[in-house]
This record gives structure tokens, sequence and C-alpha cells, in this order.
């Protein structure tokens, strides 16, 4: 296999427009072989339309790709991509649930018997097994699919796209879903594709993994390109600051100035629910953005959910504002709280509906005129004042919010709460999948709240996220709370080293 | 908004009404006597139990289910009537808002069973269809009654105010405060909300069981009156009254843009589609088309309006005119 050197793929001059503003303009961009090269750039830089146009998904207006030295024509397709070894993983798992490993790898290409069409189900097994055993993955092929951890699935998912003789394999944002400890197996699986001499071409919104993983960095803004960075050139910080063309005025964590935090808003002593979680107690006050940590599965939003009142808990007692409270949704909803799911298009938003219908319906209360009669006025004022306070964009009430990129979706999500009196505001998973400018809006907003006095509880698994918006950070182990972080000072490393229970002899929680 | 966008947006909510527009100037084409105010009152009036029960069945698919009951509880609601006013011998008003009771107690079965015991909605409203239906033989030995009396109750369905036939004014009225009760009450949008997402809108407060429950009540309910006012103006209580308008209620619903995965709906659009299906029949009658061949005409014009309905464009260089302009 050859290792460094030679150029893989060559782009020149890529133009593409649908139906009018350019959202490609001129765009060169070439892979050497053999390299891990990340693509960034905000929602909306042109990232995915070139991934669509090297896989043939879609096709360009103008210059010219060069494949393996081979010039590819204008109309140049999937197949043809699939053919000349470039495979793609997208965000999304396509994996179907309740078949095998080896039935997901082979689907649609599943070996047949000599002459009669019935599929040879040992032959495919024993094809993916060596597959899987030449990468050196831990996978059995006979294995079902929803027994594996998200990691593992991904892992699948790679075998899937290798099992066509890929020589150069497409990545986008494949860590949006993973934790912490899952990412770094992903890195791992990355380094070896690239010791198979498989080039990577990996797109993510983690400037962190960007940073650890790549040989080269290419920066795409408003369709165009803006540099290409060698390995000694990468730091997030330059990154960044290439990809929004300003630099951003954020300090690091810990020099944000102390908050002073008010009374307690949310007391939970000794909560308990079977199987879940167990002899848990934390109390978040007014002023203070509490962080949780853990890794998936650790109990955090089973927590969440407790607390708002989606599953009830056998165990324990909750406080709010100084009474005891027994959590429904509905009345958590009429108290004050807010919740931002950890799942945006699942649970989060409802896409056929318009800005105005999702936010609307967390406010049926403040809607609801004389004689029980929604005021669709009243509505449409909430929505506007909901789109004008996180600036979602585009700011078009009527639009379905499917429609709209995930950064704003998750605003509307927010914006929704925001509009009420808002006393507890829980945010799981806040900024998964988004763009970098949009993350940032949804961090200021979470520190204007806490400093407007609301508390905020933030759960999540991108440390840096973790460390820079909280006060406090507590951190959860197979349901229970491991370790608490006093705010400022602590470091991912120690946050990572809890969660995976990694802790040495004087550090564990009393 | 630039006016061509505008002009395209009214466009697609108002598409249903032109398909509507050129069938009625199609028709008057072809038949001179179509366009009488007698011949449209007898088609509102030819298609007014549909659009009574559409009124309450379109919430069954908004939150993403459906009711295929609501036939056999029309003719159960006929028979239950009947037994009331001229067995056990009732006041009719107090026979008829038992019998209203009686529907909502089968809505509120239908709404508990899906809910509750989550059997899904096709099933458990096709499992009424038939025990239903099955109750109306036994109350009723199978027999054709004839209702003879009271002469109020008659009225009902026979009756005219202002020379249109009153079913007619019960129908406009229940789909007016339908549409009322979808885009106008809080229950319209948590309904709305549990058919496009519920995982979603049961996080932002909506209780999807008691909203589901609720909708197959108006279901139910609406169904009842449809059933009330067949007998009415049929003079019979009889187990095979309305037998498969479930399916003329549903076609109607979706000809009017009604998702049957939940999460949009239109009532004013359901009666336009029942008014649409009223005119291929009339239509039909005019043309002086054997019966035997309707619903071969029927099926055919739904589906082409259904596919006009989804996919109909404006023609190519309207559209690169209006893409200028923008």
């Amino acid at each position: 296999m050859s290792g460094a050197g030679g150029t893989l793929l060559d782009c020149v001059g890529i133009d593409k427009s649908y139906n009018g503003p350019m959202v490609l303009a001129g765009v060169d961009f070439s892979l050497r072989r053999g390299e891990i090269h990340a693509l960034v750039g905000e929602n909306g830089a042109g990232k995915s339309t070139l991934i669509k146009i090297i896989t043939g998904v879609t096709g360009r207006d103008a210059g010219t790709l060069v494949f393996e030295g081979r010039e590819l024509p204008l109309e140049h397709t999937r197949q043809a991509a699939q053919q000349l070894g470039i495979a793609v993983i997208y965000q999304e798992l396509s994996l179907i649930h309740g078949m095998t490993v080896a039935q997901n790898i082979y689907l649609t290409k599943e070996p047949q018997f000599p002459g009669i069409r019935l599929i040879d189900v040992r032959r495919m097994n024993r094809m993916a097994q060596e597959l899987i055993d030449r990468y050196g993955f831990r996978l059995r092929a006979t294995d079902v699919i929803d027994q594996l951890s998200i990691g593992q699935r991904q892992t699948v998912e790679i075998l899937k796209a290798l099992s066509g003789q890929a020589s150069l394999m497409i990545m986008d944002e494949p860590t949006s879903s993973l934790t912490s400890a899952e990412s770094a197996q992903l890195f791992e699986i990355i380094r070896l594709l690239k010791a198979q001499g498989i080039t990577v071409l990996y797109i993510s919104h983690r400037m962190e993994e960007v940073y650890q993983l790549s040989d080269r960095v290419t920066v795409l803004r408003d369709g165009r390109k803006v540099a290409v960075l060698e390995k000694d050139q990468i730091s997030p910080a330059e990154i960044i600051r290439l990809m929004i063309g300003r630099t951003l005025g954020e300090p690091e964590a810990g020099r944000r100035p102390a908050r002073r935090r008010g009374e307690p808003v949310l007391e939970v002593a000794h909560l308990g629910s079977e199987g879940r979680l167990e002899d848990i107690s934390f109390q978040v006050h007014r002023g203070e953005v509490l962080g949780f940590g853990g890794l998936v599965g650790s109990g955090r939003t089973e927590l969440m959910r407790a607390i708002y009142g989606i599953d009830p808990h056998d165990r324990g007692e909750l406080r709010l504002l100084g009474r005891p409270y027994v959590p429904t949704v509905a009345r958590s909803i009429a108290a004050g709280y807010g919740f931002v799911p950890e799942e945006r298009r699942l649970q989060g938003i409802m896409g056929d509906l318009s800005i105005t219908g999702n936010i609307g319906i967390a406010n049926l209360d403040a809607i609801r005129g004389p004689a029980g009669l929604v005021s669709g006025g009243k509505e449409l004022a909430l929505a506007r004042q909901a789109i004008d306070l996180l600036r979602v964009k585009p700011g078009d009430p009527a639009i379905p919010v499917g429609n709209l990129s995930g950064g704003n979706q998750q605003k509307v999500v927010v914006g929704k709460w925001l509009i009420r009196d808002l006393k507890l505001l829980i945010v799981d998973e806040p900024t998964v999948g988004i763009d970098i400018g949009a993350k940032e809006e949804i961090y200021q907003t979470i520190r204007l709240l806490a400093e407007a006095g609301v508390a905020v509880i933030v759960v999540s698994s991108d440390l840096p996220e973790l460390t820079r918006l909280a006060d406090r950070i507590i951190v959860l182990r197979k349901g229970r709370v491991i370790k608490e972080f006093a705010g400022g000072g602590v470091t991912e490393e120690a946050i990572l080293r809890a969660s995976s229970g990694l802790l040495e002899p004087e550090e564990v929680a009393p | 908004m630039t006016p061509a966008a505008r002009l395209r947006r009214l466009f697609a909510e108002s598409r249903l009404l032109l398909i509507l527009v050129l069938m009625m100037a199609g028709l008057s084409l072809v038949s001179s006597r179509f366009l009488t105010l007698e011949n449209l009152t007898n088609v509102l009036w030819s298609v007014c139990l549909i659009g009574i029960m559409c009124a309450g069945a379109i919430y069954a698919p908004i939150t993403g289910g459906i009711d295929l009951s609501v036939a056999s509880i029309a003719a159960l609601a006929g028979i239950i009537a009947n037994v009331l006013m001229n067995v056990v011998g009732l006041n009719w008003i107090l026979a008829l808002l038992l019998t209203l009771v009686a529907g909502l107690g089968i809505g509120w079965v239908n709404g508990i069973v899906t809910t509750r015991f989550r059997v899904p909605a096709f099933i458990v409203t096709m499992a009424a269809k038939t025990y239903l239906f099955g109750l109306a033989m036994y109350l009723s030995k199978g027999d054709q009654i004839t209702i003879m009396q009271p002469r109020g109750f008659l009225a009902i369905g026979v009756g005219r105010w202002l020379g249109l036939p009153i079913p007619i004014y019960i129908m406009l009225a229940l789909i007016l405060a339908s549409h009322v009760l979808l885009r106008h009450t809080a229950f319209g949008r948590r309904a709305i909300a549990v058919g496009a997402n519920e995982v979603a809108a049961r996080l932002s407060g909506v209780d999807p069981d008691r909203t589901r429950i609720i909708a197959y009540l108006l279901s139910a309910l609406t169904a009842t009156v449809a059933g009330i006012v067949m007998a009415s103006l049929t003079q019979q209580a009889y187990a095979m009254n309305a037998g498969g308008y479930e399916l003329d209620v549903i076609t109607a619903i979706v000809v009017g843009g009604t998702s049957l995965m939940g999460g949009k709906g239109s009532v004013t659009g359901a009666l336009i589609g029942a008014v649409m299906v009223g005119f291929i029949n009339n239509g039909l009658n005019l043309l002086n088309m054997p019966a035997s061949y309707h619903p071969l005409a029927t099926g055919v014009v739904i589906l082409l309006a259904l596919i006009l309905n989804q996919g109909f464009r404006l023609p190519g260089f309207l559209r690169t005119w209006l893409s200028r302009q923008a």
C-alpha cells in the first residue's frame, strides 16, 4: 500500500448553484493518498454539496474532478463513484435493526449459491468475519445490530462501506451521536483505516477532533475555499477564525467571572428509580449553570426525565422553590421549567409544523384568549419574539421547522421556553450536530439566562462545552453521582476519568 | 414575502378549491341542468351525512389514527333512537340526547382501547365496526324498521328552513364548529401536535392519550348525529344504513388534504372533498350514466383529484416567469 504522497483526488474550480445563489464558487480541493483530511466550515458553507459532487449524488455546474489520475465526466454518478472505491458514511446510521452484522454488511449484495438465487448464509458470515478480522475489529458477524453499542454500530457501518474495496472513505459528522469514549474508539478505527492505505475525508463540527486527528484541513466559507492547513498549522482557534472570518471573543474555561448564585430552585434528595438511578442528591440554584457529565447510559438522561416528570421515580424527594414537588410534565411547565431534549428530530421538533406551531404548543396557556379560543395574533407575536431573541434564520414564522438547519431547529426548541417565566431550564446535549455560529448563540443564551436568575442544567458529552458552560459539574456513572467538581479549573481529563470510573482512591466521592 | 411568493403560497393553499371550480365548470359545460340552485342544493343534500361524519371523524387521522367504525355507529344510533322513542316511549328530544350519550360511550371505548391498551386504531375501530353492526342487528333483529313518529323527530330529516333542507344546516354548523375547534382552540393545536410528533408534544406538556380519546369521542359524536339525521330522513332504523360510509368519509378527508400519517388536516378541505364526490355522482346522473358504472367512474375521478392535489404544478413557463419576478 502506498503510504504518503501522491494525489488521490483533485477538484479544480468547482461551481455549483441550485437555481439561484452559488453554493460553491471556484472551489479547489485535493486529497493526498492515505491522509486523514478534515473538511470544515459552518452550516451552509458548502461542505455537504462538495461531498455530494464527489460521490456523484449531485452534478457540478463547472470544474474538473480527477480521481486516481482519471478525469471524471461531468455526469458523474453515484454508481460510478462506488465502483471507483469512494465510500460514504452519513450522520444517521443506516443499519437495519433485527438483522445481523453480516446481513447488514452484505445487504443487496448477498452471496448466493451457484445456480440458484438463494442466499448462502454460511459463506456470507465467513466473508463478513474475514472482513472484520482484517481490520482487527472486535465484532462477531452473527451479532444482531440491536445488541451493539452505538460505537460498534458505527464500525458495522464502516465495514459495510469497506466491503466494496474503498480507497476513499468519507465520513459526515461521524461523532455527533457518540460519547467521548466512543469517539476515541472511532478515532482508533480511522487511524486503522489510514494504516491500511485508505484516505479518510472527515467532516466535523468538533474542533478538538479535527485538531487531534487530521493530517490536513480544508476550510470552506460561503461556498469558497478559504484555506488549506498543513499538520503543523492546525489549531482549533485558527480553524474557527478561518471558518467564521472573525475571532470569537470567548475566553476559555475558568476565566469567566464567578457568578453569584441565589437560593435553591430545585432540591433533589436520594432520588432512586429501579434499575436506572440510585440515591441521587443535588441542588440547583438561581443564576447557576449546573453541568452533568458521564457516559451515555450513565443515567444522565434518565435523571433529567425523572425531574421533569416524564418518568416516575420510586424513591427520594424533590423540592421546588422550597416546597415538596412531585413532577409531571404539565406541572413542571406550569411551574416554570423548560426542557430541551436530547434528540432534536425525534423529541424536540414537530418538523412539518411551522415555527409558530412549534412555539405555540408549549405556550397554549399564554395564547388562549376569552372563550378558550386561541389567538393567532398572540401566537404569532410569541413566535416573532422567540425568533428575534435567538436570531432564528430564516425568520419567517410560517416556515416548517423541518426545513431549518440543525442549529436553527435547536433555537426554536430553546426559544419556546424563553418566552415564558422561566425558573429552571434543562438542556440535554444542546449543541449536537449544529454549526459553530449557532452553538455560540446557544452558549450565549444559556449564560444570559443564568445571569437573569434562571437555574440551568446542562447535560453534555462534549467536555469542552461542559467545562466552558458549567459553574459546577456532577459526573454520573451507572446511575449514581460519582463526583462533583466545583466550578473553574476542572480539566476535561478529570471529567473523563470520573466518567470511566478511573478515580484515584482519594478522589472517590463520599 | 415577495408578491410572487405570496401568490405561490395562496395557490398552494387554494389548489383544492381550484380543482373543485374546474370540476364545476366542466360539469356546467356538459349539462345545462348542472348549474341551477336546485341541483346544487341537491348535491349538498346528498353529501350531508358524509359531511356531518367528517366534522368529527377528521380528528382520528389528524392525531395519527383512523376511525373505521363511524358507519356502524350511525346505523346503531338510528336503531337506539328508535328503541328509546317508540319502544321505551321517551320524549324524542330526551331520546336523542340519550342516543348522543350512547354514541360518546362508544367513542370512549375506542379511545381507551387505542390509548391505554396500545392497540392500533385501525384494528380497534375495525373490530368496533363489526361488533357495533352486530349489536345493531341484535337490537333490530335484522329488520328494516319503519319510523312513523314522532313528528318532531321526522322533521329533522325532511324539514326545510329558508328553502334549504335542515340536514344541510346541521352539516354546515358542525363543519364550522369543527373548523373553529381545529384552528382556534388549544385542543386543535394539541391534536395536530400529537399527530406531528407525539414525543415532542408530550415534552411540551400535551397529554397525547387524553387528546386521542377526545378525538375518538368527537368522531363517534358526529357519527351519532349523522345516524340520527339518516334515520329521520329515511324514516327507517336499519342495521345496514350507512353501510360503507366509513370509506367515503376517509376519502373526503384525504381528498381534502388531511394526512393519514397525522399532524396535518383541514376541515373545510374535507367538506370540499365530500362535495367533490357529490359532484362526481351528480355529474354521472346528469349524463344518464347507468348506475353500474358509477363506482368505476367515482374511483378514477378521486384518484385523479388526489394526484392533482399532490403534484399539481404550474406550467413551466409560468413557473419561470414567477421565479424571475421573485
